[in-house]
């Protein structure tokens, strides 16, 4: 897969990735759950819990895999670069 | 306990913790400055500075005094349902990150108008800077608010009084330039926050009987069996799912916000922002649930330990909690920390007008204005600001976090689908951004209730006032016009000499890291089709009934 569609993929699934892990309480609203976790109904810790550490790891994979698709947009980007020069030529 | 005024007896212990917490911000800011060496080296404070440092900045600029007062005013008011919003805003710094800041930072702008001008020309931008005006205005509006009810607590005077006094007093220290934006002094702050709120947290905990008081934040669920006693309801999400979806609008708003952008071109480098990213996310998420926290306590304490809080009091439950279980003097050192929680908001937000309308008005319209008027003007603006925000709050909204979530929804109208789309898709143009904002923009300001009471969506006066049921509609509608109207305008003639394809084609590629054009990227029409028809149903779905 190039960078570019990687880039795009990347960031629409992270996005979707982030927003489902800060809104379970909307999940929850459609289907609804009982029984309790920790001491608290699961519907009350589940989305806290994922709305910190939830989105916690997924900034960790998020910065991880940013970090990698610059370094491949920036060797396409040289290697593109290049092409046109040669084709230029 | 009946229901009594809420106050310092001892205002002296106040006043001395206010002093000396500000003795400290302007000792740090004043260290901090010394070091760099120019103006440039003061803006970019973050090349030194490491992610840690930086992801702290970027909470304490996040965090504001709604974090102290206001969220559990509304967890008193709504229960659980606030505590479901208030969960997703932790996703405004990682999504910004994503989606667009790198890409900002690639193009050298630091400020959502900064990026608008370049993108969509000056028209669009002034446009932009001045409903950016209303949106730092209002969020000023909650702070405000919120530091005049911290001076009403210690001081024993009444409501109008601790406004002007307090406010004029905070306007004047913002004008004269303290609070200097050293990334340092943020970051201490938010330290300073977080301690000053967990630690009487815990002591409040304790002094009811939880077993958990030593992390107050997670560590409460020994109280739960009697809280479901008490207030069998208290968990329950009493709203429709419709009501959860409209929450998605305060995410979309916080990518708006003009102060938040910023932190990420304070970093020294992509990599360091992306770490401050992870930072930011483990640090808010610790103070958010804590305040969470604070909010179940204090509806625990109300319902089981017989304190009755009035209505009008119910932004000060945090202090108030404090008064009845902890000693005065961590009282006093809770309200200087939620006083310095406002100020730091309050000067990001009155330093935003300024620039706003020196640079991104006035200079713009006038470029060959002098550099002395300007920066006079600037000030104007910042002192103009903070007039006009006391004003606003002789008569405010029930709740101070309202007009702060009100500020969120305005963001996300005006400014938030200017910046995705503009970043993501080359033929989003001038006409399509000016349309999008100038419509979504009016359309969100007459159905909320503070224009005309009789125009609202859902007659939920907190769910209208939070503009969440407004921006259900305005955002999509937003979308909608920016994506079709360009698409549409691409296509005329007689708006091809007025449009700029050729320098926002290279400008989109740059801005992703790449140096030659190339037509397929960026460019679906597809993605935007997509989208037009996704926001045209959630459009059509807010516009019909709520039934609330």
């Amino acid at each position: 897969m190039n960078a570019y569609k990687k880039e795009v993929r990347f960031t629409v699934i992270m996005s979707a990735l982030f927003l489902a892990a800060g809104n379970v309480g909307l999940f929850f609203s459609i289907f609804p759950v009982e029984g309790m976790l920790f001491g608290f109904p699961i519907m009350y810790i589940v989305p806290i819990l994922s709305g910190w550490f939830g989105i916690f790891v997924l900034t960790l994979i998020a910065s991880r895999m940013g970090n990698r698709i610059d370094e491949e947009i920036e060797e396409a980007s040289e290697l593109e670069t290049l092409e046109r020069k040669q084709k230029g030529a | 306990m009946g229901e009594e005024a809420w106050q310092l007896s001892n205002p002296f212990l106040g006043v001395a913790a206010i002093v000396a917490t500000f003795l400290l911000f302007y000792l740090v800011g004043y260290i901090s400055n010394r070091k760099s060496k120019s103006v440039t080296d003061l803006y970019v404070a973050g090349a030194s500075v490491g992610p840690f440092t930086n992801g702290l900045a970027m909470a304490s600029t996040y965090m504001s005094l709604a974090t102290f007062l206001g969220i559990t005013a509304l967890i008193l008011q709504l229960q659980v349902p606030f505590i479901m919003l208030w969960i997703q805003l932790i996703l405004a710094i990682p999504l910004i990150t994503i989606i667009y800041g790198t890409s900002l930072r690639r193009m050298g702008a630091f400020s959502p108008t900064h990026f608008v001008r370049e993108r969509y020309g000056i028209s669009a931008s002034i446009i932009a800077a001045l409903f950016m005006i209303l949106v730092s205005i209002m969020y000023a509006l909650g702070q405000m608010i919120g530091i005049a009810l911290a001076f009403e607590t210690v001081l024993g005077i009444p409501y109008l009084t601790g406004l002007i006094v307090g406010g004029l007093i905070i306007v004047g220290y913002i004008t004269i330039g303290g609070m200097a934006g050293a990334s340092n002094n943020a970051a201490i702050q938010m330290v300073i926050i977080a301690l000053m709120f967990i630690i009487p947290l815990g002591a409040i905990m304790k002094a009811i009987g939880g077993s958990g008081w030593f992390f107050p934040p997670l560590l409460y669920a020994d109280m739960v069996p009697a809280m479901l006693e008490a207030m069998p309801n208290f968990f329950d999400y009493q709203y429709s799912t419709k009501w959860y979806v409209s929450l998605i609008a305060l995410t979309i708003g916080s990518l708006g916000l003009p102060h938040l952008a910023m932190r990420i071109y304070t970093a020294s480098s992509l990599r360091s922002a992306r770490s401050a990213m992870v930072w930011f996310a483990f640090v808010i998420g610790l103070v958010f649930s804590a305040t969470y926290a604070m909010g179940f306590v204090g509806v625990y304490a109300t319902e089981t330990q017989g304190i009755t809080i009035s209505q009008a009091d119910a932004d000060k439950l945090t202090i108030i909690l404090n008064l009845v279980y902890n000693p005065e003097w961590v009282s006093a050192l809770v309200i200087a920390a939620a006083i310095s929680a406002g100020l730091s908001t309050l000067s990001g937000n009155l330093l935003a007008i300024g620039a706003l309308l020196s640079q991104d008005i006035i200079t713009t319209l006038k470029p060959n204005i002098p550099e002395r008027k300007r920066v006079r003007l600037g000030y104007a603006a910042i002192f103009m600001g903070g007039v006009v925000s006391i004003l606003l709050a002789i008569n405010p909204p029930a709740f101070l976090v309202v007009s702060i979530l009100w500020a969120f929804g305005l963001a996300g109208v005006t400014i938030a689908p200017l910046i995705l789309v503009g970043v993501w898709w080359k033929e989003a143009n001038r006409f399509g951004a000016m349309a999008s904002s100038l419509v979504g923009g009016a359309l969100y300001i007459i159905v909320s209730p503070f224009v005309f009471p009789g125009i609202v969506m859902t007659g939920h006066s907190v769910t209208d006032g939070m503009g969440l049921s407004g921006a259900m509609l305005a955002i999509p509608i937003s979308f909608i016009l920016l994506i079709v109207v360009s698409y549409i305008t691409n296509r005329m003639p007689m708006f091809q000499a007025r449009l700029s394809t050729k320098a926002d084609h290279e400008l989109i590629e740059r801005i992703h890291g790449w140096k030659e054009v190339n037509p397929a990227r960026y460019n679906s029409t597809v993605g935007a089709a997509i989208t037009v028809v996704f926001f045209t149903a959630i459009a059509i779905w807010a516009a019909m009934p709520w039934n609330m």
